[in-house]
């Protein structure tokens, strides 16, 4: 495992919730995995938090623990033996995660950053919406993904993640991932269209870093709390993951 | 981004929508055909406003006792990226066969203990230094100093002036990191400069200055300076969790230009210092007033 790889913090963000961001955090982190990397998730959405229901686990400990002091965050992490994924719960409902004091949130980050050294890559489920939390994470990883799907609402919502996330870091790396597309070339479009949108108001041109199809074998995985790739590794969505897996692991000047 | 979906029959009659609802300024971002006809993805992006002094990042400022002419560096934007502008960061280096890092500042200002976290997150990170301190003469000094380095089971010695100091140095092992705690010195007194410049160039080492927040900021840029001027290439600042104002923290780094590289900001030795961070101290300054009032 090279120690100069891009990007081992990957953050995914939206800005507009039901884009399928938590789905393709969990998948992503598989398609990693089956790439050969050490892969932790990290569910990021402080308040909201739901990988761990996606995934069907039922972690007795999260963040939250970390931050009481009631554990390191080695104790915290939750195996998900058929995946081989260790993952970082988040604390659904609780509002005191979400209203982290800034300087608590500082000294996480640093703690993660040292504690979570070994893994090769850490994948980030950031909240929806664009609040300081989300913010911070975005700034803080080495690579955000942005995730859009074809509808207006995402678009503008993504966009607007996009655009914060220039002001507070104009060199950073940022890529765009179509969600939910009806064809690959319809992906294409809705890309083109956010392009533009960026090109002509950020003076940015976020690069594509992959298009995955709509597919109702999706559906099908998350109704049943595992991963796409464990219970239809051959379907459209599964192969457009695993693409994107192979372009995170490229690095930003190698990329087209 | 204001962005808005356009159907029309053709391209001109759908454009001709866009301009209507949305202004000349408005933006085509798309268009693909749709039965009967095209539709268009318009967008129009409002005026952003140029940067402006934040009255409450001043009052902020004053609060902290941050020196005024400080302030239109810091008084606008992002508070973050004009603290990363307007103040140098770093990271102490710390590791086999660089050169020994020696611990100096102001009686009190917790070097000892600094070198106890440091060399406590050397042996936890599978790297054990030696650990050399120069304050013989301060009673008890050297006890403190001991007890933790007989729990962390690293080897502590002692030597009181330049030639043990020397001699001391040649027990480093394999290139092991070393780390030299002294005793309080003030180098704005000509022989307290002269006896701290001696030690520095005896053990190579890097000096890194250890000053306890909640000084008065001049004489905290007082100090910082005579310490760079001795060759100081570091900053590592102590209690900051007993802190309410953090002016002689910036003061300090400002005057001195010397980089921020550790903070010390809790009680445990494993735990109480990281890295310091542009973001860890925006995070710092703006803090609630309230929270911890003099009252």
């Amino acid at each position: 495992m090279p120690a100069d790889e891009p990007g081992r913090f990957i953050a995914i963000a939206s800005g507009k919730g039901g884009v399928g961001k938590t789905w393709l955090a969990i998948t992503l982190s598989h398609a990693l995995i089956r790439a050969g990397r050490r892969v932790l998730l990290l569910d990021a959405d402080l308040g909201l938090a739901n990988v761990d229901v996606q995934l069907g686990l039922m972690p007795v400990v999260d963040l939250g623990s970390v931050l009481s002091g009631r554990t390191d965050v080695a104790g915290a992490i939750t195996r998900h033996e058929a995946i081989g994924l260790d993952v970082l719960a988040g604390r659904s409902g609780s509002g005191a995660l979400s209203e982290l004091p800034a300087e608590t949130l500082e000294l996480l980050l640093t703690r993660l950053r040292v504690e979570l050294a070994s893994y090769d890559a850490v994948v980030l489920d950031l909240g929806a919406g664009i609040d300081r939390i989300v913010r911070r994470f975005a700034l803080w990883s080495d690579r955000l993904l942005v995730v859009a799907t074809d509808e207006p609402t995402s678009l503008t919502d993504a966009y607007a993640v996009l655009k914060l996330q220039t002001q507070d870091q104009p060199d950073g790396d940022v890529q765009i991932v179509v969600n939910q597309a009806p064809s690959a070339a319809a992906g294409q479009q809705t890309y083109a269209t956010l392009r533009r949108a960026c090109l002509a108001f950020l003076h940015r041109e976020p690069p594509l870093a992959g298009v995955i199809r709509q597919d109702p074998k999706v559906r099908d995985a998350i109704r049943r709390q595992t991963s796409l790739l464990l219970r239809h590794p051959n379907c459209a969505a599964a192969l457009d993951v695993e693409a994107l897996a192979r372009t995170c692991l490229t690095p930003r000047d190698a990329q087209d | 981004m204001h962005l808005k979906l356009f159907r029309a029959a053709g391209m001109a009659e759908a454009i001709a929508q866009v301009r209507v609802a949305l202004g000349p300024d408005a933006l085509i971002l798309n268009s693909r055909n749709v039965p009967g006809g095209i539709e268009i993805t318009a967008a129009l992006e409002p005026e952003t406003e140029p940067l402006q002094t934040d009255p409450a990042r001043l009052a902020a400022l004053t609060w902290h006792g941050v020196p005024r002419e400080l302030h239109p560096a810091l008084a606008h934007g992002n508070l973050e990226a004009a603290i990363a502008g307007a103040l140098a960061f770093g990271e102490l280096l710390l590791a086999a066969h660089a050169p020994p890092v020696m611990l100096t500042g102001p009686p009190g200002a917790g070097k000892t203990l600094t070198a106890v976290r440091l060399a406590t997150r050397l042996v936890m990170s599978g790297t054990a230094p030696l650990v050399i301190t120069t304050d013989g003469k301060r009673a008890g000094a050297t006890e403190q100093l001991a007890a933790f380095t007989r729990l962390l089971g690293v080897p502590l010695l002692v030597a009181s002036h330049p030639v043990s100091l020397a001699r001391a140095l040649l027990q480093r092992t394999e290139g092991a990191p070393v780390l030299i705690d002294t005793a309080g010195a003030d180098p704005r007194e000509a022989a307290q400069a002269e006896e701290l410049r001696g030690l520095a160039a005896t053990s190579g080492a890097d000096i890194a200055l250890v000053l306890p927040s909640g000084l008065d900021p001049v004489e905290a840029a007082e100090l910082a300076v005579a310490h760079a001027e001795c060759g100081a290439t570091s900053l590592i600042v102590t209690r900051l969790d007993l802190a309410n104002r953090l002016g002689s923290v910036i003061a300090a780094a400002a005057a001195s230009r010397l980089p921020l590289v550790e903070a010390g900001i809790g009680a445990g030795a494993a735990d109480g210092l990281v890295p310091f961070t542009p973001s860890l101290l925006a995070a710092m300054l703006s803090r609630s007033q309230g929270k911890h009032h003099a009252g």
